[in-house]
């Protein structure tokens, strides 16, 4: 059996064959199966995202700390590491917690997308191909081949106003995670980057079957959601500076610290501010027992902090 | 910023963008086509041979559009010589906005040619109907002369002095064979995949609505409709007073061809694609779960089964006593209908998705490689292949 075949057992058999009975169940409309299952398959992975959000979060919040290093150590590349290493071990934060949990999700979105293009067949020839991926369930055979048309859409051919939707609600995410960089370059490059995937998105959704750009609309309105969820409006709305400075001072003032520690290291001691962070420290400093990496135990503690600081969330009432 | 960080910048958009096309493509839609490649069955008349090749495919990341290109060409089945080939004509797509046309509609050919009276009838997936000259390949007609139809799936049948053909529309329609004026459509629930059948008066066709609808050939009224459990793309067999035909719900129904009553319906473990072929009281259907089922045409009695290895898209046709059926791995076999005895006639080592064809006692099979090959069913030698790219 070979690593195609075995892709084929666990990924899409099971999605495809998964599609197909949404569509039956859900009055015949592959356009709802699409939605339906993007929701599912988000929720399966809700831990996953949430993971990869608040270790993206705590990555943020290191930020200040990092540029400050940054500055400090721009002539002395490998102390530089070893101090943003350290810095990394200190706060509890681990950069590849952002990452890890996003590779995770890669095959399962892949393996979604895959389904979705397979399903629709709207040629001969990917009928043809369908035909091995189906379960023995008679539900199967009798729900195909889909119907392709939900609102006014085909599903089988782009769509513009669904592209820009793409486009649209990927800036938005994009958008709500950004945070502004004190380095000019950096800001700039952020702003394209903000700007750049959106518009590429968009424009190749227009040149793929719409049914792609729903999956991909409803996956950014779930992840939009749960990142209000988790950070509030974000990079949506504007930051108050003046709590900004007030917390950079610190850092400056806690970076100071380290420079004058007798040991010569950065042993970075961070008493209260951690706290103020939001990230959950029983102890501090080197008494603290190395936990491995990885992202602070409490989330809540983070998500609770625009509120404080920044005050990112608009108030009601 | 200075030009390196400008240089910086512009390093990171290329391997973003660069990023996103691999990931889309190579990992998302490796495999699977989004643009139709067509390529019919032959169908042989006067020891010519009149084939639609499938079309070439343009590079790109995978879900490629094909060349905008179709052809109808003339094979003298004698030596596989090209007697002559002609373009389909191309649609001329309309200038959409902000600068960009929308591709082409590609001429892709699914549906086997149909020859009568000196002119031979193609079905193109761009919605149009061709008659040409089978002696020159000259354009006579096209239906409809202004715009086009949905794409057509569907095989051509000329009868009665009429074309008969179904479309993705949900449509069946007639048309005058020698002007290609319009007789008469009917309407169906869905689109129509299936290639019609005629039996004296009466139209046999299927729909994705999931009926088999008797017409009258004449003038387009019902007669009668079969529901199945599922959609039907296949084509029917008429065979002695009894309607033959495959649905997506992995049943081979047998109908009356007068009433539309069910007689016989013979589950498989996956779909019927192809048109059986009936020998000696016995349909012979080839399914996509890979065997060839050997029925009893009367009770739908299993008398038989092979397993052929992979999946049977293409249709069987009978040759002296034998039914010649090819796997999609490319294996060619002979059953003798006699003792229903399998036996491996050729292996073309190609995909083989086309409906075969057989005259005189040679069986022609078009490959997904776009090579015609011709087999002497007694002795199972190649006699010649010519390849249409």
């Amino acid at each position: 059996m070979g690593i195609g075949d075995i892709w084929n057992l666990i990924a899409m058999q099971p999605m495809i064959n998964t599609l197909i009975v949404l569509t039956n169940y859900l009055f015949n409309n592959f356009g709802l199966a699409i939605i339906a299952l993007t929701i599912i398959i988000n929720g399966l992975m809700l831990y996953l995202t949430l993971k990869q959000i608040y270790a993206s979060k705590a990555m943020q919040t290191l930020q200040p700390k990092l540029m400050e290093l940054q500055k400090k150590y721009a002539k002395d590349k490998q102390r530089l590491a070893q101090e943003q290493m350290r810095l990394y071990k200190e706060s509890g934060v681990s950069p590849a917690g952002c990452l890890l949990p996003l590779v995770v999700q890669m095959p399962i979105w892949i393996a979604l997308y895959q389904s979705i293009m397979r399903v629709m067949a709207v040629i001969p020839e990917n009928l043809l191909g369908l035909s091995k991926y189906l379960y023995s369930w008679p539900v199967v055979y009798s729900t195909l081949p889909l119907n392709n048309e939900f609102l006014w859409l085909n599903l089988a051919v782009g769509d513009t106003f669904l592209a820009l939707l793409v486009g649209g609600t990927m800036w938005v995410q994009q958008k709500m995670v950004m945070t502004p960089a004190a380095d000019p370059r950096q800001q700039t490059q952020s702003n394209m980057m903000l700007w750049m995937m959106p518009i590429m998105f968009a424009f190749f959704t227009l040149s793929f079957p719409s049914g792609l750009a729903l999956f991909w609309v409803t996956s950014n309105v779930i992840r939009i959601g749960i990142q209000y969820f988790v950070t509030g409006w974000g990079g949506l709305v504007k930051s108050t500076p003046k709590k900004q400075v007030v917390r950079d001072r610190k850092y400056k003032q806690r970076i100071a610290q380290v420079e004058q520690a007798p040991s010569g290291g950065a042993d970075i001691v961070v008493p209260s501010s951690t706290q103020e962070e939001g990230l959950d420290y029983e102890d501090s400093g080197s008494k603290r027992q190395d936990r491995g990496g990885g992202y602070p135990k409490s989330p809540r503690a983070i998500r609770r902090q625009p509120r404080r600081g920044g005050g990112h969330r608009r108030k009601r009432g | 910023m200075g030009i390196r960080d400008n240089a910086v910048l512009a390093g990171k958009v290329c391997l973003l963008a660069i990023f996103v096309l691999v990931g889309l493509t190579v990992l998302g839609c490796a495999g699977i086509r989004s643009a139709p490649e067509g390529g019919s069955g032959g169908t042989i008349a006067d020891g010519t041979l009149f084939l639609c090749p499938a079309l070439k495919q343009s590079g790109g990341f995978g879900c490629s559009a094909p060349a905008t290109e179709g052809k109808l060409l003339a094979v003298n089945t004698s030596d596989g010589s090209r007697l002559w080939e002609v373009s389909l004509e191309t649609a001329k797509p309309a200038s959409g906005g902000f600068g960009c046309a929308p591709a082409a509609t590609p001429v892709a050919v699914y549906g086997m040619p149909a020859v009568a009276e000196e002119l031979v009838y193609v079905a193109g997936y761009n919605g149009k109907i061709y008659a040409l000259s089978s002696t020159s390949g000259a354009l006579r007609w096209v239906y409809p002369r202004e715009g086009n139809l949905g794409p057509i799936i569907s095989g051509v049948v000329a009868a009665l002095g009429k074309v008969y053909f179904g479309c993705s529309d949900g449509k069946v329609y007639a048309l005058d064979a020698a002007t290609g004026d319009k007789q008469w459509e009917f309407a169906t629930g869905d689109k129509i995949w299936s290639t019609p059948a005629i039996d004296g008066d009466t139209l046999y066709i299927g729909s994705f609505d999931k009926k088999l609808y008797a017409l009258s050939a004449t003038d387009g009224s019902k007669k009668w409709e079969f529901e199945a459990e599922g959609a039907i793309a296949s084509t029917p067999l008429v065979y002695n007073n009894m309607v033959y035909i495959g649905s997506f719900d992995r049943h081979l129904y047998a109908v009356g061809a007068s009433d539309g009553k069910v007689r016989w319906q013979f589950l498989a473990e996956k779909w019927f694609w192809g048109r059986p072929v009936a020998y000696n009281n016995t349909i012979y259907a080839g399914c996509f779960d890979r065997r060839v089922y050997a029925l009893d045409a009367q009770n739908g009695g299993k008398l038989a089964e092979f397993d052929l290895g992979s999946p049977v898209y293409s249709w069987p046709v009978l040759v002296d006593g034998k039914v010649i059926i090819a796997s999609e791995e490319g294996k060619v076999y002979a059953l003798d209908a006699s003792n229903n005895q399998p036996g491996l006639l050729a292996d073309v080592e190609e995909a083989i998705y086309a409906p075969l064809c057989a005259s005189d006692g040679v069986v022609y099979i078009y490959s997904q490689g776009k090579n015609l090959h011709a087999l002497n069913v007694a002795s199972g030698a190649k006699l010649w292949s010519l390849t249409t790219k």
